[in-house]
């Protein structure tokens, strides 16, 4: 987006502070109060942040052997999970960069982490396997193999692992691991958003469409169009929005009413080369979306999906993720050059 | 933003036991400071420290469409996904594909996937060919045929194993089905590094300086002589050759030039379409016919040409002038040499199902009815259209357009300015059961 940059941000968003991680910066997350930023990269180390300042507070050089893949931050202590290409899960303390477990999944790369929000349960997929460990990162159960590897993993309220892959959603109970329902559909499932009810399981699907059941009914629908895959899909905490990335707009479902089957969506237009990624502010009508282009936009959205712009700003290189501070009052983007940018939201 | 160059990537096929692992650690013990990430599906023994070997488990995705050509493999999907990420981006990755593997999702991948477009293009598909197995596989298996028609390169391995002429069999068998394909042979795989990585597949002109004579349409005689006649009697005489009998056609009014040469061959192929008139030594040859010259008695056996008006004919005959010792004499028993010579590519028995159709015009090309034409081709053949690339000249446009495909999928920009050059349009496909008659008049209908 040409006349932007970081240090010009419009709007609702304010300078606040920028610093580099080792590579590519992959996958992050605000500690529980936001006080911290960690941040996990491409090379494989584990990164923390002064919240305020941006301030080194501590690094931890290749704790991946090949890189990181994912990052979970844990819903009530201060610590959080990071998953490698090394086939390892390590559980962090937030506040000394301590590793404080390190769990051995498999031999292949982790792709997925994800604590269970009563934060019971951790579970990490490697490969077709979805294992699960509870507080202590004891094993509690695996999965039989999946038809194909697991794309994306995500906890319902309703204390069930759902698991994305080629052709299917599956829910597992969470203390047992047993198979409790399976959605099938021919089509290789990339991403995956639940509705905060559990009820809407929203797939992005390899071939540019979008994928959805309700479980209650076991409809489906497919809404189609895009022009790229949907990698990146969330549902706002009230589980009327569905934005989603799949081209350089963001297209946004209304749930409510029969929506969004038979409705338009939103289309919000205002980057100039794909969305990668995008990131509801908690109890706010309110998205972030990052780009290929490196723009990033706040919109504010009303409940039939439609919306403006209320900031924006630009990095150095494609977003690679974007976390609201959990009181919505800052922004984070990660960057493919390595850059952590920091707005304050106004 | 600065936009960092597309990662090249080669994919290696060829069946279990044709030399795949080796070329790999070849490639990666020759390409010293390169920086090459080895995707594999099957356990090899590649060892080498600087590059980073990645074990996938083949994934077959396909699309709710049904659709085959819409096959990808999700695992590289993945693996490169991860990949691009990485600060020390590599130089080039090479994907080994399992020996039964159909190529066609491999590369679909690159033109299906938007991420993997936007970062990694194809360079190419280099397959590897057991020299003394790989006629057995063909009549096996579609996965061994596939891989021959999808390849860039064919590697014909393990020659030290075969005799020269069942090799040359073999190789012209292959360049029948892929006429694309650069053919290598080699013993222990042991092919110059460049003859398989960075080979710009896209560029067919590369193709073209290697094998001028690849695109051209095959024609039903292989040789042309032009000359000039006063009004008179000839003698047209051959010695003995190698067939007993031979065809041919004499144009009235042939030009010397290379246009009316080629206007002349197109006229003969129809001609030759005709049954053949059969001409005893001593007869006279009929000018403008279809004629079969009886050539089964020992010794030289002459014809009679006769001339009414001044005029220049052209020759087409079956065989080389050379073959048969052919000679033209008039009365007072004087060697007329001809004004201009030329030969052409001459037809082969199609034995497989799986060929190349070549198509080469001059014009300019009407853009909406291209992509009308290329559109319903690649909709209703799609399926057996292996690959196609080419360049095509579009009116109202000052470059040249460039595109290859897999299947229905298609990826096309323009390249270089026309500059001087000639414009015209050359497009090869390789496909199954291809109609050349039909896709030629396709394409010319577009034609401005």
């Amino acid at each position: 987006m040409p006349g932007l940059n970081a240090d010009s941000a419009t709007g609702v968003l304010h300078r606040g502070w920028s610093a580099t991680v080792d590579d590519y910066a992959i996958a992050g997350g605000w500690s529980r109060r936001g006080e911290t930023l960690v941040v996990a990269d491409a090379a494989g180390g584990v990164h923390a942040f002064d919240g305020k300042s941006g301030a080194s507070a501590w690094t931890g050089h290749v704790a991946h052997d090949g890189g990181a893949l994912a990052m979970a931050i844990h819903p009530t202590a201060n610590t959080f999970a990071t998953a490698g290409q090394d086939g390892r899960v390590l559980l962090w303390g937030v506040a000394d960069g301590q590793v404080q477990k390190a769990i051995d999944v498999g031999k292949g790369w982790v792709e997925n982490v994800a604590w269970s929000p009563d934060s019971r349960w951790l579970a990490a997929s490697s490969s077709r396997q979805v294992r699960a460990y509870d507080a202590d990162c004891r094993e509690v159960w695996r999965t039989d193999d999946h038809p194909s590897t697991v794309s994306a993993i995500s906890w319902s309220r309703a204390g069930e692992l759902a698991t994305a892959c080629y052709g299917r959603v599956a829910f597992f109970a969470a203390s047992t691991g047993k198979l409790r329902q399976t959605l099938e559909w021919k089509g290789s499932l990339v991403s995956m958003a639940l509705s905060p009810d559990g009820d809407v399981v929203a797939c992005g699907s390899q071939d540019n469409s979008v994928h959805f059941w309700r479980r209650s009914t076991e409809e489906d629908s497919m809404m189609s169009g895009y022009t790229g895959k949907p990698s990146a899909l969330v549902f706002d905490d009230t589980g009327t929005l569905l934005a989603t990335s799949g081209s350089h707009c963001v297209t946004v479902w209304s749930f409510q009413g029969s929506g969004p089957e038979g409705s338009r969506p939103g289309i919000l237009d205002l980057h100039i080369q794909p969305v990668t990624t995008l990131a509801f502010a908690r109890r706010k009508l309110r998205l972030a979306s990052g780009g290929r282009d490196g723009g990033v936009v706040v919109w504010s959205l009303r409940r039939n999906g439609e919306g403006g712009p209320i900031g924006a700003a630009v990095v150095a290189d494609v977003v690679s993720e974007l976390y609201w501070r959990p009181d919505g009052r800052a922004l984070a983007a990660l960057d493919a050059r390595g850059g952590v940018t920091v707005w304050r939201v106004r | 933003m600065n936009v960092p160059s597309k990662v090249p990537v080669s994919i290696l096929t060829g069946f279990l036991g044709s030399g795949k692992t080796t070329l790999l650690n070849r490639i990666l013990s020759e390409e010293h400071g390169k920086r090459i990430a080895v995707i594999e599906n099957e356990f090899g023994e590649v060892g080498i420290d600087q590059a980073l070997v990645i074990d996938a488990d083949e994934e077959i995705f396909e699309m709710s469409n049904g659709c085959i050509c819409c096959t990808v493999r999700g695992d590289l999907i993945r693996v490169l996904g991860n990949l691009m990420k990485r600060r020390d981006k590599f130089d080039y990755v090479l994907v080994e594909t399992t020996g039964l593997a159909d190529p066609g999702p491999v590369a679909q991948t690159f033109f299906m996937d938007d991420e993997i477009r936007a970062e990694f293009s194809l360079d190419g598909i280099v397959t590897l060919v057991d020299a003394a197995h790989i006629e057995q596989q063909l009549g096996r298996s579609d996965e061994s045929t596939e891989q021959v028609a999808f390849a860039d390169v064919l590697v014909l391995n393990k020659t030290d194993l075969v005799n020269d002429e069942a090799l040359d069999r073999l190789e012209a068998r292959l360049r029948e089905m892929n006429r694309m394909a650069q053919v290598v042979r080699s013993e222990r795989a042991d092919v110059p590094v460049d003859t398989v990585l960075n080979l710009d597949a896209f560029n067919l002109d590369d193709v073209l300086e290697r094998r001028p004579t690849f695109l051209e349409p095959e024609y039903p005689f292989e040789w042309t002589g032009v000359y000039s006649l006063g009004v008179g009697r000839f003698e047209l005489s051959l010695a003995d050759g190698p067939d007993p009998a031979m065809s041919l056609v004499v144009v009235p009014h042939q030009e010397p030039d290379d246009a009316a040469l080629r206007e002349g061959a197109e006229w003969c192929v129809r001609r030759y379409a005709e049954p053949a008139q059969l001409i005893v030594p001593g007869e006279e040859i009929p000018v403008g016919k279809h004629v079969n010259l009886k050539l089964d008695s020992p010794g030289r056996k002459s014809f009679t040409l006769v001339v009414d008006v001044p005029l220049r004919v052209g020759l087409y005959a079956q065989h080389t002038a050379e073959e048969f010792d052919l000679q033209l004499k008039d009365a007072q028993g004087a060697t007329i040499e001809p004004e201009a010579e030329r030969t052409w590519v001459a037809q082969h028995e199609h034995d497989d199902e799986v060929g190349s159709i070549a198509i080469e015009t001059d014009g300019d090309v009407d853009a909406e009815r291209l992509n009308a034409w290329l559109g319903r081709l690649l909709r209703e053949r799609g399926v057996d259209i292996f690959r196609m690339k080419g360049f095509i000249s579009l009116a109202g446009e000052s470059r040249r357009f460039v595109f290859q495909g897999v299947h229905m999928l298609f990826d096309g920009q323009p390249d270089r300015p026309w500059g001087d050059s000639p414009r015209r349009n050359q497009l090869v496909f390789i496909g199954r059961n291809l109609d050349e008659e039909n896709m030629r008049q396709g394409f010319e209908a577009c034609l401005v």
